[in-house]
């Protein structure tokens, strides 16, 4: 019945977010949003806080002040429970880190069934047909050190999809891997955003943010300088910063 | 490695273990000891010492209560250690459970920080003063189980902190408890990495369990000490108790060994 309002609402919401760490503001007043099926990159130099704004919107860092709705409710209220809502906002880290004591099918299936989403066996096919949509159905019986660098990224995406999340954050995925295996990964996140998933995504990879991504943020100095379209952002950028920046990095 | 440079042949542990006998040979060369009436004597003496109304029944006996409080306060030492080494842990990452910390941060301190035999007086003399009919083997095993707790909390706690801060940050985020990701996720890694530490403090705790005898324990050493009282000998019984606690150790450390090779092979696929 609330269909209307929820695809006119954003998904998340973020208002005057704020994070310190001691001395240092890292976050100094966010106000974003997404909506659903909604694909966002996030760039910007080092140390801008790209990284600690998309892991506030889980709350794996606290913030300091300011306002996360998730669907509507304050996941920063004290009596939110975290655990609940991080089952529908999943997340991909720059050093996968998968599971590497469990098998590929025990670090898609732990989480599902641990939260008694799933009986083991619903689990383990439903962790099969997400390794073979990510192009690793061989792979189930696994162990995580055997994979390469991409292959690990892509048990890890299979991982989060798992918990059948409304939207993914994904932080620097790409980072961590050799060259060669950088495409691989791309290429399943692309096949996701074309599926409609909902993606918050830190990233380096201006082609690939370019072409996948409806709204690019750029930030600076814990701020979101400049937002706008990947045609506006990279094409015309309208701050010094950004055009400073984009200069740097597209120059290679 | 240093395993396989042993297996090769001439490696360290060879050199140091020939250097051992070489020393015990000799000092029993200048104490006479290869003349035929030492060798009469020793025979004669050990007939005494071990053979005669069953006295090796002493050893034995002894040597089950020193397993036994070892093993009893093995088991307390691991419950403990682990509860104490969470404790600690989530403390520190973020579970408001200050007073718990406290508490055990204090019994760490004072259980490391004094000695254990002090602590079994305690727990004999003290604590325990008016429980006569208690028999004084479960105080040992509870005073050494709490005291290896201890420092097996210590080890865990260093086992777990040992585990990257993205393992429990991707259980988290996959919306598990924060115990659940401690249980499923960081604790089995942890526990594989101390296993061979473990395995040297329960090593140690069976050596330790020689002062027993101060409460009325009739352990392995002291039973060394009542066939000396029997005997008036004064090397022989102890100088086989000393064996006996060798052989056990010898055992015990070659298994760990076994264990660390089975399990960086088992980490390799």
């Amino acid at each position: 019945m609330s269909t209307m309002q929820d695809s006119s609402a954003p998904m998340i919401e973020v208002r005057d977010l704020r994070k310190v760490f001691g001395e240092l503001t890292v976050l100094n007043g966010i106000d974003t949003g997404i909506h659903r099926g909604e694909k966002v990159a996030v760039i910007g130099p080092s140390g801008s806080g790209k990284s600690t704004f998309l892991r506030c919107l889980n709350r794996m860092e606290e913030p300091t002040s300011g306002v996360i709705r998730f669907k509507g409710e304050d996941i920063t209220a004290p009596g939110c429970d975290i655990d609940r809502v991080r089952r529908h906002v999943g997340m991909v880290f720059q050093h996968f880190n998968l599971f590497p004591h469990l098998t590929v099918r025990r670090n898609i299936t732990l989480a599902p069934t641990q939260l008694k989403i799933m009986a083991q066996v619903d689990a383990d096919q439903r962790a099969e047909e997400l390794l073979a949509r990510v192009g690793l159905a061989d792979k189930v019986d696994e162990w995580p050190e055997r994979l390469s660098g991409g292959q690990k990224q892509r048990v890890a995406i299979a991982r989060a999809l798992a918990m059948d999340p409304d939207v993914l954050l994904f932080d620097e995925p790409t980072s961590a891997l050799d060259p060669e295996m950088i495409g691989e990964v791309l290429e399943v996140m692309k096949e996701l955003a074309d599926d409609g998933m909902t993606m918050y995504l830190v990233t380096h990879e201006m082609g690939f943010a370019r072409e996948v991504a409806d709204r690019v943020l750029f930030m600076d100095g814990g701020r979101i300088t400049e937002e706008g379209t990947p045609e506006e952002v990279f094409d015309h950028p309208r701050e010094p910063r950004t055009v400073e920046f984009l200069s740097k990095v597209l120059r290679r | 490695m240093l395993f396989a440079a042993e297996r090769r042949g001439a490696g360290r542990g060879d050199v140091i273990l020939a250097a051992c006998v070489a020393l015990l040979l000799f000092l029993l060369f200048r104490s006479g000891f290869f003349t035929a009436t030492a060798w009469d004597d020793f025979g004669r003496r050990f007939y005494q010492n071990f053979v005669k109304d069953r006295r090796y029944m002493m050893l034995v006996d002894g040597l089950k209560a020193t397993l036994f409080m070892t093993a009893g306060a093995t088991l307390i030492g691991l419950a403990v250690g682990l509860i104490l080494s969470v404790i600690r842990v989530a403390y520190k990452g973020g579970v408001p459970i200050r007073l718990l910390n406290a508490f055990a941060e204090c019994y760490i301190t004072v259980l490391r920080g004094t000695p254990a035999m002090v602590q079994l007086l305690i727990w004999n003399f003290t604590i325990f003063a008016s429980a006569r009919d208690l028999n004084t083997l479960y105080i040992a095993v509870l005073a050494f189980g709490l005291n290896s707790g201890a420092y097996v909390a210590e080890i865990f706690r260093g086992g777990i902190e040992s585990i990257d801060s993205g393992q429990m940050e991707a259980g988290r985020s996959l919306g598990l408890s924060y115990g659940t990701s401690m249980r499923y996720i960081v604790l089995p890694q942890a526990l594989r990495n101390v296993v061979p530490m473990l395995f040297n403090e329960f090593i140690a705790l069976l050596k330790e369990t020689s002062v027993a005898g101060y409460i009325g324990i009739d352990d392995l050493t002291r039973a060394g000490q009542n066939i000396q009282a029997l005997t008036l000998e004064h090397s022989q019984p102890l100088v086989m108790v000393a064996l006996i606690y060798l052989v056990i150790v010898l055992f015990l450390t070659g298994l760990v060994r076994r264990l660390e090779q089975w399990l960086s092979r088992g980490r390799r696929g």
